[in-house]
């Protein structure tokens, strides 16, 4: 341990600490613009020069590289280390105007102008070099560096052109202390409401917001480290060592009773209907982007926010975004205009914005729906009969400019109308999950036209399949709101319980069997099964009937070349003497 | 194995000193020595020393030793070239040009005159330090 | 008798010519009288008498060549024997009378070491200049060339061997001064990482503008710093050396590639040097230009392939340095003292210089001085001694005012202080600096400000733009004196100036930054003045800021000397001239656009300017 003296008062801390943490621990505040805790300092703002004495010499060193020594005895706010601090920060402030920092700082200063000369008021860089610090010591691409010399440095790709070492990770921008670096896509145009991306925003997440358990997990796909080999930057700060990068995804094999599939569904990318302008404009958001938007717990704390900080004056809810609609989905996604309500109500409670609903029909079929639309007629929101058609910046009057104008046929009045609104909400509907048809495969069960996932019968077995023992619940099946969900779910937990609980299976009295004398093993039979109750015995050479999954249709009985399989009950001899029985009478 | 011995070492400059130093008189009357450092040559050295060979070309002298080396330190006056005949002190020339040189290859290495008008001095410098 | 003498070392060696013309002049008599008076004299353990064979120069016989010196005695007598060896082998007084003199010239050839430029200098680094074929090793061998080394790696230890470097008192001719035996002892004590070995750098990325101490040396004498950085690498335990020169240097490039061949070859390079077991070898690493490079930091960057840009120290390139391993990095002429430091010693070396400086310093002197070129002389000089003695003072009569030391971040020490003597205190303590040893020669037609607005402009063209005070503040103070050289100065900017030199040197990161306000501030600190007439009055001094200058036509000389000749007018670019061939010329100020073209192509000084 090391002890030294900052400011009159003494503190002991442990050796090669530098004299920017002895500080932090005195709470005495130290001024930095290039410095940050993860990368390497790199002394080059020279913002937080203090002073130091030790072993007899006096001299100005830069707090966030210097290391303690014994008996030193600093003095962050002498005249020195004050004046040389307050050029450094004027020359910033002329360099880099728009410096949001810098200004901090200097004001802090009482800095209020820079004498000297500013070349561009809008910039923003100061130079610091932390971009080009992570994007070498943590992400491992060296893909900028600083060009040029002296005033005309500036960080770049080499030659200026797009690099190739660039993996694309945009640490640097979200490492800039003052936003001077924008992150972009290929064609040049800004990442928008970055906030509201629902995607991965970074590659250490837990899976979903409110998720249980509440254990975050490495993206394999979007971390850095399994890319360069590099970073390592969430172990470096996770102080409890839990983060392993040698963890493997791994198959759990589990001997279960029964199953509930329950994969949900996806929402309808709004990108496929162009004419909605979905991620052309920025203040176009889906029906789940909204929602994030509106959370409290969400980036702008519950603000409804545009994507340049204002608040909308209008708002257009376009209803049955995707469905009801024969080039998308034909079906009624059932939720949306319940939302879409929700959301009108939660706009008017916390914006003074006008409401525009465009719906088709109002689909308000449960308990306590049609009341609610009924409040927001009272409220005030306006409500459109008609299918939006498209929605553009295209502004035809002045005071549609710089606005998006929702063109609509009004069918209540008959003619098209355009509507300026500062935001747009897609209510998207609900599709299948992506992988919906995999999982159908794997539990060989079937999938209606709609392509959700087929119950045994609409009425009487509205939570089986066709499998015994698999169950389902919620939006794999059809769309459907929450309450019908966990109603569902409670159904198909129920009958899963009730199997459990009686311990026993009542086989099917009438299934079919393989005579093993006569079976030639040439697998027919294994194949056509629809229930997947035939396996074929390597050893024995002959297919073999599962009993606990035959249904006894008959399918292979009928398709036996060599009269091998028959039915219970129903063998040939049976049905021959029941045909001759008939006859004689 | 070394490639070099001490002993070997020790051989390699009593051979040189005897070739560089013109004190056995032997194969050499003379050394001309052209000092081509980055001065030098900026200021016409490599004229000066192609002028010096073009002379001994055409006159057939075979037993003047040419060499080259680096700056003598007197930059302002280059190019400077040291003439030594055998057993002589050596005289430095200073501002060259090509005439120069092939009027002091004529009178003073062929004819054993210094070339008055153009030297600078005689001797080398001292490159032992003692205290007076 | 002549093998009896080999293996004694004399201090005189007296070739007596014994060549057929001169022995017909009584050379061998000569020869008696030289040994009898020797002998009289009790010096025939000092001087020793040889016969040799014919010189050429029979004409003049009976000829003496004495060495070391090569003196040329002729037409001698034996009468002349008691009095020359009395005044010269005794007294060390060299008899003219008796040296050649050259039909038509009273005065002889002098010897070059009474010539004043060769007279003050004592050479250690630059041993070897103008002597030897830098592409020849064994022009290096005859001299004495790895003869150091062979000591060092046969029959000294590394602690041996930095104590004598220590001892030495041998301090780095790249600027700083930092004691070398004491950085070879940190580099040896350091510990390199996963077998990763230790590193031995010469610096030779000579940037300063009108300096070439280095580039002299590489090219005159590559060996001596090869074998400084063989004895340095015995010394640390270095494992690999490399040597980088800045690429505008081709001929030192070249030289040096040669010279690193020719060790290889002969096995002074390479595995198991000299059978001592100990294996070493050299690369080079040319720079691209950078005069930031020549901060060590930034050049052992450049050396891994990254940006040139400095990092704080600590931690020293001794402690982690190239590639994360200790690293012993001394400038060109620190390797070039070595050598001779191990052959003859520390005592020996640190009689030369003075209390705290020891040894010689190479300056390239340049500027307004009559002699340009590159002096070695003992620490402890005296700036007129350097000027005025080897320089031969300023050309054309004019005044000195100052003289500029240290290269572009060095000080400007005025003609007050002109018998400051140099060594690495002393300059500090006038605002300038060592530097690698630059010294540029001012003379009265200097303007202070001008040369403080170049020295910046430069080292603001080098900041590699790395922390503020260096990239912006150089800058600015470029700014406001090329505002106060045009004439747009205010009296605020004295002190805005003087402020931001002081920030500036406190707060930069490294050498370049930290030095850079020096010749702002000691042109401040010296010609004050200066500064406020360019302020002040608009005017300049020595009329070098042009746009303070006003130009006039003297009627008197135009019309008298010139007949108005009228090639002012034809020069003038902006038509500010009027007159006409025969006729006196004026210049309508209004029209003056102040270039001095008229003032520059008048031939009869009758454009005056004020």
């Amino acid at each position: 341990m090391i002890t030294l003296t900052i400011d009159g008062k003494k503190i002991e801390v442990e050796e090669g600490a530098t004299i920017l943490q002895a500080a932090k621990k005195l709470d005495i505040k130290i001024p930095t613009l290039c410095y940050h805790p993860v990368v390497e300092p790199y002394a080059a703002c020279r913002v937080c020069m203090v002073e130091s004495s030790h072993r007899g010499r006096t001299e100005l060193v830069t707090a966030c590289n210097t290391k303690v020594a014994e008996g030193m005895d600093i003095q962050t706010s002498s005249q020195r280390a004050l004046n040389a601090r307050k050029m450094n920060v004027e020359m910033l402030l002329a360099r880099a105007p728009a410096a949001e920092p810098v200004r901090d700082i200097a004001r802090s200063l009482g800095i209020t102008h820079s004498r000297f000369p500013v070349k561009d008021p809008e910039e923003k860089c100061i130079l610091c070099g932390l971009c080009i610090r992570t994007c070498g010591e943590i992400v491992g691409a060296y893909a900028i560096s600083f060009t040029e010399r002296g005033t005309e440095r500036q960080v770049s790709t080499p030659f200026g052109e797009p690099s190739e070492a660039c993996i694309g990770c945009t640490a640097c921008a979200y490492f800039c202390p003052t936003g001077a670096i924008v992150a972009e896509d290929l064609r040049g145009r800004k990442v928008i409401h970055d906030e509201l991306l629902l995607g991965p925003t970074t590659a250490i997440r837990v899976p979903t917001r409110q998720a249980v358990p509440m254990v975050p997990y490495i993206d394999q796909e979007a971390c850095i480290h399994f890319k360069t080999g590099e970073c390592r930057i969430c172990a470096k700060v996770c102080d409890r060592e839990a983060v392993k990068y040698d963890m493997q995804d791994e198959v759990v094999d589990l001997e279960v009773g029964s199953i509930i599939l329950a994969s949900g569904f996806k929402s309808f990318d709004a990108r496929r209907i162009p004419a909605y302008g979905y991620g052309r404009y920025p203040n176009i958001i889906t029906a789940l982007e909204f929602e994030h938007l509106v959370n409290a717990s969400g980036p702008t704390g519950g603000k409804i926010k545009l994507a340049d900080g204002g608040e909308p004056k209008a708002v257009g809810i376009v209803h049955c975004v995707g469905s009801r609609d024969e080039n998308y989905n034909e079906y009624c996604s059932r939720v949306c205009c319940m939302y879409s309500l929700k959301f009108a109500h939660l706009i008017k409670e916390k914006t003074k914005a006008a409401i525009y609903d465009f719906y088709i029909d109002m689909r308000c079929f449960g308990k306590g729906y049609e009341e609610f639309y009924h409040r927001l007629l009272e409220e005030g929101a306006k409500f459109i009969r008609g299918r939006v058609s498209e929605i553009t910046d295209f502004a035809a009057s002045k005071e549609e400019e710089g606005r998006l104008i929702i063109r609509v046929e009004d069918t209540l009045l008959g003619i098209v109308r355009r509507i300026p609104v500062d935001m747009a909400i897609l209510a998207t509907g609900l599709e299948p999950s992506l992988d919906h048809k995999q999982i159908a495969k794997t539990f060989n069960i079937s999938c209606s036209q709609d392509s959700f996932f087929l119950e045994r019968h609409p009425k009487l077995a509205p939570m089986s399949t066709f499998s015994d023992g698999i169950f389902l619940a919620g939006t794999c099946q059809a769309p459907r709101d929450i309450p019908d969900t966990v109603a569902q779910a409670g159904g198909a937990a129920a009958e899963a319980l009730a199997l459990a609980d009686k311990g026993t299976f009542a086989l099917e009295p009438i299934t079919a069997e393989i005579d093993k004398d006569l079976c030639a093993g040439c697998q027919m039979c294994v194949g056509l099964c629809p229930f997947t109750a035939i396996t074929y015995d390597k050893e024995k050479g002959i297919s073999v009937v599962n009993d606990a999954l035959c249904k006894g249709c008959g399918t292979c009985a009928a398709a036996c070349p060599s009269g091998a399989a028959q039915q219970k009950h129903f063998r040939d001899q049976q049905i021959f003497a029941e045909i001759e029985g008939i006859l004689l009478v | 194995m070394p490639k070099l011995t001490l002993e070997e070492l020790a051989k390699i400059r009593e051979q040189a000193r005897k070739t560089t130093m013109l004190r056995e008189g032997g194969e050499y009357r003379a050394k001309v020595t052209v000092h081509m450092g980055t001065c030098g040559i900026a200021a016409g050295a490599r004229g000066v020393m192609n002028a010096l060979l073009e002379e001994m070309d055409k006159r057939d002298v075979r037993d003047v030793l040419v060499a080259n080396s680096g700056c003598a330190g007197l930059c302002s006056r280059e190019p400077m070239a040291t003439v030594e005949l055998t057993g002589q002190a050596p005289v430095k020339y200073v501002d060259l040009n090509t005439d120069k040189m092939r009027k002091i290859f004529e009178q003073h290495v062929l004819g054993g005159k210094i070339v008055q008008e153009y030297a600078l001095g005689i001797g080398s410098e001292k490159t032992d330090f003692t205290k007076e | 008798m002549a093998e009896k003498v080999k293996d004694k070392t004399f201090r005189i060696h007296l070739m007596v010519c014994a060549g057929t013309g001169c022995v017909s002049n009584h050379s061998f008599e000569i020869k008696e009288a030289l040994e009898k008076e020797v002998k009289k004299h009790g010096m025939e353990d000092e001087v020793l008498v040889v016969s040799t064979g014919c010189n050429g120069f029979c004409e003049r016989g009976p000829l003496l060549v004495v060495q070391p010196g090569n003196i040329f005695y002729q037409q001698l007598t034996v009468k002349d024997i008691p009095h020359l060896v009395e005044e010269h082998f005794l007294k060390g007084r060299p008899v003219s009378r008796l040296m050649y003199t050259p039909p038509r010239e009273k005065r002889p050839i002098p010897v070059l070491n009474d010539i004043d430029f060769f007279k003050k200098q004592v050479l250690i680094a630059l041993r070897n200049r103008g002597l030897i074929d830098p592409e020849k090793i064994e022009e290096s061998i005859a001299r004495d060339g790895y003869k150091a080394m062979a000591k060092a790696l046969t029959e000294m230890t590394p602690a041996q061997i930095i104590k004598e470097v220590t001892l030495s008192g041998l301090r780095g001719r790249g600027g700083a001064g930092f004691p070398t035996g004491l950085k070879w002892e940190m580099v040896r004590g350091a510990k390199s990482t996963n077998g990763g070995g230790k590193f031995v750098i010469c610096n030779g990325d000579e940037g300063d503008p009108g300096a070439f101490m280095d580039r002299s040396i590489l090219e005159a004498d590559p060996h001596a710093v090869i074998e400084g950085m063989v004895i340095g690498a015995k010394a640390v335990g270095g494992t690999e050396g490399v040597l980088y020169v800045r690429n505008e240097y081709p001929l030192a490039v070249k030289r040096l590639m040669v010279a690193l061949d020719q060790a290889r070859r002969l096995g002074l390079l390479g595995e198991n040097i000299l059978g001592s077991g100990f294996s070493f070898d050299i690369k080079v690493h040319r720079g691209a230009g950078a005069f930031v490079c020549g901060e060590e930091t930034a050049l052992i960057a450049s050396i891994e392939g990254r940006l040139g840009e400095p990092r704080p120290r600590p931690p020293y390139p001794a402690q982690s340095g190239l590639h994360g391993q200790p690293t012993l990095i001394n400038n060109v002429e620190t390797w070039a003292n070595v050598p001779v430091i191990v052959d003859r010693g520390a005592k020996w070396y640190s009689s030369i210089g003075t209390e705290t400086s020891k040894g010689t310093k190479v300056f390239s002197v340049v500027g307004k001085i009559n002699n340009t070129g590159l002096v070695e002389v003992p620490m402890g000089i005296t700036l007129r001694e350097i000027i005025y003695g080897i320089g031969g003072g300023i050309p054309g009569g004019k005044q000195f005012k100052a003289v500029q030391t240290g290269g572009p971040s060095g000080g400007c020490i005025p003609k007050e202080m002109i018998d400051l003597p140099i060594d690495y205190e002393s300059l500090t303590k006038a605002g300038s600096m060592m530097g690698s040893g630059g010294m540029v020669i001012m003379d009265e037609d200097t303007c202070m400000v001008d040369i403080a607005r170049y020295f910046l402009s430069f080292t603001q063209e080098e900041s590699c733009g790395k922390c503020t005070p260096c990239r912006e503040g150089t800058k600015i103070m470029l700014d406001i004196l090329t505002r106060i050289t045009e004439g747009r100065g205010t009296a605020q900017d004295l002190t805005l100036l003087e402020d931001m030199a002081n920030a500036v040197k406190d707060s930069a990161l490294c050498g370049l930054g930290k030095t850079a306000p020096n010749p702002v501030l000691t042109t401040l600190r010296y010609f004050r003045d200066e500064y406020e007439t360019h302020i002040r009055d608009k005017k300049c001094p020595a009329h070098v800021c042009r746009q303070l200058n006003t130009y006039t036509i003297d009627p008197q000389a135009c019309l008298e000397a010139g007949r108005g000749c009228d090639v002012c007018r034809r020069n003038c670019s902006s038509e500010a001239i009027r007159g006409e061939k025969n006729t006196v010329h004026s210049i309508t100020q209004e029209k003056c656009i102040k270039c001095g073209v008229c003032f520059d192509v008048c031939q009869f000084h009758a454009v005056k300017v004020k």
